[in-house]
């Protein structure tokens, strides 16, 4: 008897402290995350109040965070002064044409390698070796090369080694799809009469649709992204925001804080859009998409 | 693969090619078979080069580090969340969808001198006096290259990690809480043990992109200052499209992409050591 009303007290006692420290880690929990949102967004933040100040409020001290009066006129002054609608426009053109042409080249292949397992060793040593491979390495060659067929100065040059440094990537995302994809299905509009290339483009595609803006997105992205490449084998005309960007560091660390937090803004969108659109994906994306430089 | 095969591989049998001759853009055209000079060059003569191996090393050393560990603990205070983690993990993972120019602008930006960020903070929370110039000294300047390096890709490994944490059955954190085992114990003998091989696979997928650095350096220093921050693909840029020595360039591309094969080699080396070993 005795022995039962000491435990009943004791329970509920131990209940409580361990709802405490669950409490408290729960506690510590978010806000270790929370620590970890502001460093890891904080510069974004900064970056988009920066490019809605006026000049006024750079200069000011204790400085301003947040601008009382947000005005676009940095954006404007980017398109017009500094020929960012250009560049914007470059970007735009020449990551979707990458975009496009990596799919169309990449569905077939896919297409072969998942249905009668051509080339498929082949395309795993591939992308190995593409991760692996410096930039750096590529592009003195490649740089060779175009100054002699006379296109450095051209959204072609760009759009073809982009796109084909993507293929590798796309083709087995795209693989990891079509074996996903009920052979069945095929066959039956096969049986009723589709050719193997009608069942690819009109039963296959819409089905898979999803997987293959997965892959167009991040292409998209990462051609966006690329420096190296764009730097070297682009002209005034065809420059991107990424190369944009760097015209304006000339000015010392003090710079152009309008403008170029302008452009950054502009220039970080797309990743942004991905990052939400791409949960999924992001860890395959990030481990094996493409040459960082 | 036609196409793969004419802009991968042609270009580097051409550099190959290249790297053994004295292609020089700045003088002209021609250009004759020279034989290893490029390559003994770059590997014993040039101190540029030869700091550059040093300065990468001192980058990548403390960034591979503070990328895991900060990546471990975020990935475990994340797993630990129970509403909103989506949200949570897709703002975290943002950086690391950015390019690398772009962050280093915005840091650049950042680390301005009068109307920086951080300097105003600073200044603002009493921490700082001056206007404090954060790439004016090779030491700090290579602080501030590992502070924006990890900013910008420990998303990436705290994604990685979220994975490996989210395939370790569940079962096995029950089993050992009933066997009574503090959470520090669990930790070492049931987290760590299982997520090995997915921090290998991390730390390797960074150290093959952090030999290629070289956006993030082209705009946050440009190697400066006094050539402290300059990285191997930074000077073999250099080499190649500021003093036109397209042979010489390529002949350091060769040797960077001899360093890095050799490294994944030994890397994988050592992991079957020990693996040989623990077994």
């Amino acid at each position: 008897m005795a022995i039962a009303l000491e435990r009943s007290a004791v329970v509920p006692q131990r209940a409580k402290r361990h709802r405490i420290w669950r409490g408290l880690g729960h506690a510590l929990t978010y806000l270790g995350l929370a620590a970890a949102l502001m460093f890891f967004l904080g510069p974004f933040f900064w970056i988009l109040t920066t490019s809605l100040k006026g000049n006024e409020d750079f200069f000011a001290f204790p400085p301003v965070w947040i601008p009382a009066e947000p005005s676009l006129k940095h954006y404007v002054g980017l398109f017009t002064r500094s020929s960012g609608a250009r560049y914007f426009t470059n970007s735009m053109v020449i990551s979707t044409l990458s975009m496009i042409s990596a799919l169309v080249v990449s569905l077939p292949t896919a297409y072969s390698i998942a249905r009668w397992r051509f080339g498929g060793g082949l395309l795993s040593i591939f992308l190995l070796v593409l991760r692996m491979l410096p930039a750096i390495a590529l592009i003195i060659p490649i740089y060779i090369v175009y100054r002699t067929l006379g296109i450095t100065n051209n959204y072609l040059g760009l759009v073809v080694v982009y796109t084909v440094l993507y293929i590798p990537f796309a083709v087995w995302l795209l693989v990891g799809f079509l074996r996903d994809f009920p052979l069945e299905i095929e066959e039956a509009a096969m049986i009723d009469g589709c050719s193997r290339l009608r069942a690819l483009a009109q039963v296959i595609v819409p089905i898979i649709a999803p997987g293959m803006a997965v892959v167009a997105l991040f292409a998209f992205i990462a051609t966006w992204n690329e420096f190296l490449f764009a730097i070297v084998l682009t002209g005034i005309e065809t420059k991107t925001m990424m190369v944009l960007v760097t015209s304006f560091t000339s000015g010392g660390t003090d710079m152009f804080y309008g403008e170029a937090s302008a452009s950054v803004v502009l220039g970080v969108l797309p990743a942004f859009a991905v990052a939400f659109m791409l949960q999924r994906y992001l860890v395959k994306g990030l481990a094996l998409g493409g040459t960082k430089g | 693969m036609v196409l793969i095969a004419l802009v991968i591989v042609f270009p580097l049998a051409y550099s190959f090619y290249l790297s053994f001759q004295n292609f020089d853009l700045s003088v002209g055209p021609e250009h004759e078979f020279v034989g290893m000079k490029n390559y003994t060059e770059g590997i014993f003569r040039d101190p540029r080069f030869l700091g550059s191996v040093w300065n990468t090393a001192v980058i990548i050393a403390p960034s591979l580090v503070l990328e895991l560990l900060l990546g471990l603990g975020i990935a475990m205070l994340l797993s630990r969340v129970l509403h909103g983690r989506p949200i949570i993990t897709a703002l975290l993972a943002i950086p690391a969808m950015v390019s690398p120019v772009m962050a280093a602008m915005a840091w650049r930006m950042m680390f301005g001198v009068k109307y920086g960020a951080i300097n105003n903070l600073g200044r603002q929370l009493g921490l700082l006096d001056v206007y404090f110039d954060w790439f004016s000294s090779p030491f700090i300047s290579i602080v501030a290259v590992v502070l924006v390096e990890v900013w910008h890709n420990t998303p990436f490994m705290m994604l990685v990690l979220l994975a490996g944490l989210q395939s370790i059955p569940q079962e096995l954190y029950e089993a050992a809480r009933v066997d009574g085992a503090n959470p520090w114990q669990r930790f070492w003998s049931i987290t760590l043990p299982l997520l090995k091989f997915t921090m290998v696979v991390g730390v390797m997928i960074r150290l093959i992109d952090l030999t290629k650095l070289f956006g993030l350096i082209f705009v946050l220093t440009y190697g400066g200052p006094g050539g402290s921050t300059e990285t191997v693909a930074f000077t073999t840029y250099l080499a190649g499209f500021k003093d036109f020595r397209m042979s010489y360039a390529a002949a350091l591309s060769y040797v960077i992409v001899g360093g890095v094969l050799i490294l994944t080699l030994l890397f994988f080396w050592m992991q079957r050591v020990r693996e040989a070993r623990a077994a």
